[in-house]
């Protein structure tokens, strides 16, 4: 069979779409070709408890889906202080509700005095910000979830 | 005094820290990577910081992120432990010129001390014994004669170039000598590039014995005697025991002095201890600049505490006790218990299912492990270490097997059973042993005899 190309940015509006109608999976289909986008959402996480990490983790199908993380958590890739704006005074990078492209900064965190952009993996909507400005960070710690 | 310490280790020995800083009144920073999140050391520390993935180099080598965490936690100084970070002169460094207090001896003495062939001109300069030889190369056979009659045979020569034991021939004696300098000689000219050998006494079976020593910096230092580390495995030492069945206590206190004086003048800060290996007279080995995995049995038989002495000499105390307040009482000894097969020695990780510590009158654990832990594959595989002291060496042995026999941690391969069986065999029991006693031991248990 002929080799599938991945039309990455389909499967991202999708993803955001799901995010914005609160559905859990959407497929479309265009002759041989079907994307079907599903959220990770199980009926234990919700009945057990409020769910830590918010359910809103887009995950794409068929396996064409690219690797690597699939949920829209932004980690710290270091231990540090976290900075919301460029400069004290200066209107925050990324506001909740906020498009960003990817490669976009999202916030700063600061190590041994070195500046640490933290930018966007990919293209998404700013549903929520976990840190506050000049909060300290551990490794791994979320900072930012996109949908 | 401190108010904060960083504890810049994992395991047995950041609990270790940890418990000291806690009866100095210290508070505690546990750093760790994520494969660390569940460790007695970070469940116990006031505060934790996630440092890292798990490799070592992304966590307990990355210095920005230590020196950024003791920065996020406004702690006073960084406790290194043993290995990791300990050693590192840069480490060091960089920690006293971020404002921090590094736990330890000044960076220039770790450099020191890390250069072998520096260390030995050095401490040589300070009258601690080295090994007898050419202090250099020799320019041929006939001066390699000339040495090896005056220092008396059986003598190595070595590759100037070699190393890691390559490029070493043993001469029995002087009739041997000529024809195993050429082709010794050529031999490295092949191996190396460089034919320049020179001599060294050759130590027949010597023990590993090594001198504990704290320093104040400012001029003092006194020792707190010797550990005898002679039963190891391929250079891992296994078991220890203080003092040392070989020495008596003129020669104790002659070798202690020797050292303490050596040191004071160095001006050396913080804990060290001299190796030394002994074949009826001390050979200078190396110099470790940090706290050592087996100084509980010197804190088990002189009732010092060697981290919270670091800890006051870091915070620019002097040393809380001299030389004549140094009483060495009974006899104490360490079991070293990796999570490894008794056996093979592979590797073993995974999840404690079951664990019961010994305990009773003079019986010491010192270990991060608990009911359910899981043993990560990243690091060390030294999961517990078992102290015991007695009054007597005998009392000591009995005590050991005893608490040996008591030890419960399912789940998991240790090297229990080699200890259970160590300590019963007869020339462990009479204090007969050498750097070459245990592998001895592993063959003979395995051919069956």
């Amino acid at each position: 069979m002929p080799r599938m190309t991945i039309d990455e940015a389909a499967i991202r509006q999708l993803a955001a779409l799901l995010q914005e109608t609160g559905l859990d999976e959407i497929e479309i289909g265009d002759g041989e070709r079907h994307v079907r986008v599903a959220r990770n959402v199980t009926a234990a996480t919700i009945a057990v408890s409020p769910p830590a990490a918010p359910a809103s983790s887009p995950v794409a199908a068929p396996s064409a889906a690219p690797a690597g993380p699939v949920d829209g958590t932004v980690t710290s890739p270091m231990v540090g202080t976290v900075y919301l704006a460029g400069e004290p005074g200066a209107p925050p990078f990324i506001k909740v509700g906020d498009l960003v492209t990817e490669g976009q900064t999202l916030v700063i965190v600061e190590a041994m005095k070195v500046m640490n952009p933290i930018k966007a993996p990919r293209a998404g909507r700013v549903v929520e910000i976990r840190v506050a400005n000049g909060v300290p960070v551990e490794y791994g710690e979320i900072l930012v979830v996109l949908g | 005094m401190f108010d904060k310490v960083l504890i810049a280790n994992r395991g047995e020995i950041a609990l270790r820290i940890h418990r000291a800083c806690r009866e100095m009144g210290i508070h505690t920073v546990a750093v760790h990577s994520t494969a660390d999140a569940d460790a007695m050391h970070v469940r116990l520390a006031d505060e934790s910081v996630c440092i890292g993935p798990p490799p070592a180099k992304d966590s307990y080598l990355n210095i920005p992120a230590i020196v950024s965490a003791a920065e996020i936690t406004n702690a006073d100084a960084i406790h290194p432990g043993y290995g990791f970070l300990s050693e590192n002169a840069k480490f060091a460094e960089i920690v006293e010129a971020h404002g921090l207090v590094f736990i330890g001896p000044t960076a220039e003495h770790i450099r020191l001390m890390g250069d072998k062939i520096a260390a030995k001109a050095t401490v040589r300069g300070l009258g601690v014994p080295c090994v007898p030889g050419s202090d250099g190369p020799v320019a041929d056979a006939a001066e390699a004669r000339r040495v090896a009659r005056d220092i008396g045979y059986p003598v190595m020569l070595k590759a100037a170039a070699g190393g890691g034991g390559r490029g070493i021939k043993v001469v029995q004696d002087e009739a041997a000598l000529e024809p195993a300098f050429t082709l010794a000689s050529q031999e490295a000219i092949a191996a190396f590039g460089n034919g320049a050998l020179y001599l060294e006494k050759f130590l027949v079976r010597p023990r590993h014995i090594e001198i504990q020593v704290l320093g104040d910096g400012k001029g003092t230092a006194v020792h707190l005697g010797e550990r005898d580390c002679s039963l190891q495995r391929r250079h891992q030492k296994v078991l220890e025991e203080a003092p040392s069945p070989a020495l008596n206590d003129a020669e104790r206190a002659r070798i202690g002095a020797t050292v303490a004086k050596a040191m004071a003048t160095l001006g050396y800060r913080g804990a060290g201890t001299i190796e030394f290996l002994y074949d009826g007279a001390f050979h200078f080995i190396e110099m470790n600049t940090r706290i050592q995995v087996e100084h509980p049995i010197t804190e088990m038989i002189t009732g010092i505490d060697l981290v919270r002495e670091q800890i006051r000499i870091a915070a620019g105390a002097s040393l809380s006790f001299g030389q004549e307040d140094v009483r060495f009482a009974g006899h104490a000894m360490e079991c070293r218990i990796n999570a490894e097969d008794p056996e093979t020695f592979a590797p073993s990780s995974g999840v404690v299912t079951r664990y019961h510590a010994p305990g009773g009158l003079g019986v010491r654990v010192d270990s991060a492990l608990y009911g359910g832990y899981r043993v990560p594959p990243h690091y060390d595989s030294l999961i517990a270490k078992l102290i015991v002291h007695g009054r007597t060496r005998n009392e000591c042995i009995m005590r050991l097997r005893r608490a040996l026999d008591e030890y419960v941690a399912d789940g998991i391969r240790t090297t229990i059973p080699l200890h259970q069986r160590l300590v019963r065999d007869p020339d462990f029991a009479n204090g007969n042993y050498d750097i070459a006693r245990l592998e001895r031991f592993m063959e003979r248990a395995k051919s069956g005899a």
